[in-house]
């Protein structure tokens, strides 16, 4: 094949190569201009991705919910209807195996549930927050000492949900952002 | 290359063993050659320098650099990927040597996978490492044929391993089988067999024969969902089929040392078969037959290997009968047939390991090659050293065994030089 051929499949490829980076902003953008912003109060711990870096792992509170319902089977794929509690946090209204019409959801997974305690622990899409590397223990560690000055947990994520979507914005600890609270 | 050769050209003409004339023809044939071949060091050096390049980019960006803006860190994301597809562009249209080309390719490689990486990192996109990896290997495939670049190959059966591990591998990913990873290796392989057919003896066609059968090794457990024991027959299988693919004469008339799939195969079903040869293994794999995706899995890879098994008769590559070709035959039988009685089956496989220890010595002595004498008193000390552990024999029986594998060793490997010294000897009176 000439050279001349060649190159024009590379353009071809390195189009490609740009398309799926540039469609992840995108469709992330679109979520945090559009979408509703709901607080998922939470605790950080600190693993880190080998390339993607430090990141602080979110464990969500209202990621687990007494149910009597037992059918729900692991690594299922479920929507959860979301609204806001009495003190501005996100709750969850309900789960559900249809698409919900007219609210706000989530598309999450389920992770397992307890028969005994009759909970069901879901999964969401969004429980990696991405950290300076120097700062995500000090994170998970301003989070424990923030907990001991008071009495309600004070750690919360910032997440934009539009049609099943969601998009994690920022983490914040007493209203100010976590990576501004460890320095 | 040839420089000790070159060395011992002034002494063979002073000597008068060559002409002046012969020995500048030499000197000439040599030099052209190497001028024309590419230079093989800076290539290494050059594809070596890309990958750390790469890979410190990637490590560089990890960081997190929270000073900038979500807007400003995208920009960078995109910067090392934007410059790799300007290099390589100016490359292939340029048609430059395979210098270039290969570390021009494994630079861009890295960059595809660190742009995406940053871009999850900066907007706090989850996702599994899986398809971050299936991503990442599909948008660098094509490179591979646009640059002819076997390094990027490489880079890709190794990705496309990393991924069917992490796809198919651990307690949270059961039953998930990562079948991508066939369609990846797929992809890969018209490189493979063009490699295969143009340059057979090359150095970097063997290490393709080495590292293919190794990534099948590496992923057929993933294969196995819950269904464990059949995974043994699926492996069995495995190396059956890697034994007899090294067996073809294409394979088998080159050197041992190029033939990967042969000594997997060959190491593969020694191992097995001394694992089955404790009497635990079949009182444990005893179960009843099901069909399920991974007794279909050993059928093909039986079916497949038995293929290449008569083909090899029929064109009379294989003379008389070799126990290590149809030892996955015999293992699959005596798997299926466990009725939970673990008597026979102990027995049987270890009278098949001690027979294939021994039809390994009788190949080492017919040939004179004292690795396969070794290697099958080897098969034989290792019958012995785990039958030291799960027998109640004597410890004197037990001594007097190591003993006489012990001189084993020695007779057979003195027999054999003193006959290859007599050998050499008439070969010198005639």
């Amino acid at each position: 094949m000439k050279p001349l051929h060649l190159f024009s499949i590379f353009v071809l490829v390195a189009i490609a190569q740009l398309f799926i980076p540039s469609q992840m902003i995108l469709g992330q953008k679109k979520i945090l201009s559009d979408g509703t912003p709901y607080k998922f109060i939470t605790q950080p711990i600190d693993p880190s991705d080998p390339f993607k870096g430090k990141y602080i792992r979110l464990d969500f509170e209202i990621s687990s919910l007494a149910t009597n319902d037992s059918t729900w089977n692991r690594q299922e794929d479920v929507f959860v209807v979301i609204e806001n509690d009495d003190y501005g946090f996100a709750r969850v209204k309900e789960v559900t195996r249809q698409k919900p019409e007219g609210k706000d959801f989530l598309e999450a997974k389920v992770s397992w549930y307890n028969a005994y305690d009759k909970e069901l622990n879901l999964s969401f899409p969004f429980d990696e927050f991405y950290m300076n590397e120097n700062k995500a223990y000090d994170a998970e560690m301003a989070h424990r000492d923030a907990q001991r000055d008071s009495i309600k947990n004070n750690t919360y994520a910032l997440v934009f949900i539009k049609d099943g979507e969601a998009v994690l914005d920022n983490v914040f600890i007493n209203e100010i952002p976590i990576a501004d609270f460890v320095e | 290359m040839n420089s000790k050769f070159m060395n011992e050209l002034p002494e063979l003409v002073k000597h008068n063993v060559i002409s002046q004339q012969t020995a500048s023809k030499i000197e000439d044939y040599y030099q052209a050659k190497e001028q024309n071949s590419p230079n093989r060091l800076f290539t290494v050096f050059g594809v070596l320098g890309s990958l750390l390049v790469g890979l410190g980019i990637i490590l560089i960006l990890a960081h997190n650099w929270d000073d900038f803006s979500r807007f400003t860190k995208s920009i960078l994301a995109f910067v090392p990927l934007v410059l790799g597809q300007l290099i390589v562009g100016y490359i292939i249209f340029k048609n430059r040597s395979t210098t270039w080309k290969e570390s021009s390719g494994t630079f861009l490689f890295f960059a595809v996978g660190s742009s995406i990486a940053l871009i999850s990192q900066i907007y706090n996109i989850p996702g599994d490492i899986s398809s971050f990896l299936l991503t990442w290997i599909l948008l660098c495939v094509p490179l591979v044929y646009l640059l002819k670049s076997n390094t990027l190959a490489m880079l890709h059966i190794a990705f496309a391993t990393y991924y069917a591990c992490n796809y198919g591998y651990g307690y949270l990913n059961m039953g998930k089988t990562p079948w991508l990873y066939l369609v990846l290796l797929a992809l890969v392989l018209p490189h493979y067999l063009q490699l295969l057919k143009e340059r057979p003896k090359s150095n970097i066609t063997s290490i393709f024969n080495w590292i293919l059968p190794l990534s099948f090794i590496i992923t057929l457990g993933s294969f196995v969902n819950g269904f464990d024991e059949i995974g043994f027959v699926m492996y069995m299988s495995l190396f059956g089929l890697f034994y007899n693919i090294g067996k073809t004469p294409f394979f088998s008339d080159g050197k041992l040392r190029r033939n990967g799939y042969l000594i997997f195969g060959s190491l593969g079903t020694v191992f097995l078969f001394l694992w089955a040869s404790f009497k635990w293994f079949w009182e444990e794999n005893y179960h009843p037959l099901k069909l399920t995706q991974e007794l279909m899995i050993s059928l093909f890879l039986i079916v497949l290997t038995t293929v290449i098994l008569v083909y090899s008769y029929s064109k009379r590559w294989v003379k008389g009968f070799n126990l290590i070709q149809s030892a996955y035959l015999i293992f699959a039988v005596m798997f299926f047939l466990n009725s939970g009685n673990h008597i026979v089956p102990t027995v049987l496989v270890n009278l098949v390991i001690l027979a294939l220890g021994l039809v390994t010595v009788k190949i080492g002595t017919d040939k004179f090659h004292f690795g396969i004498l070794n290697y099958g008193l080897l098969i034989i000390t290792a019958l012995v050293v785990c039958r030291f552990f799960d027998t109640d024999m004597s410890y004197v029986v037990r001594g007097l065994l190591f003993v006489s594998v012990g001189i084993g060793f020695f007779v057979t490997n003195y027999i054999m030089l003193q006959k290859k010294k007599k050998l050499i000897n008439q070969n010198q009176k005639l």
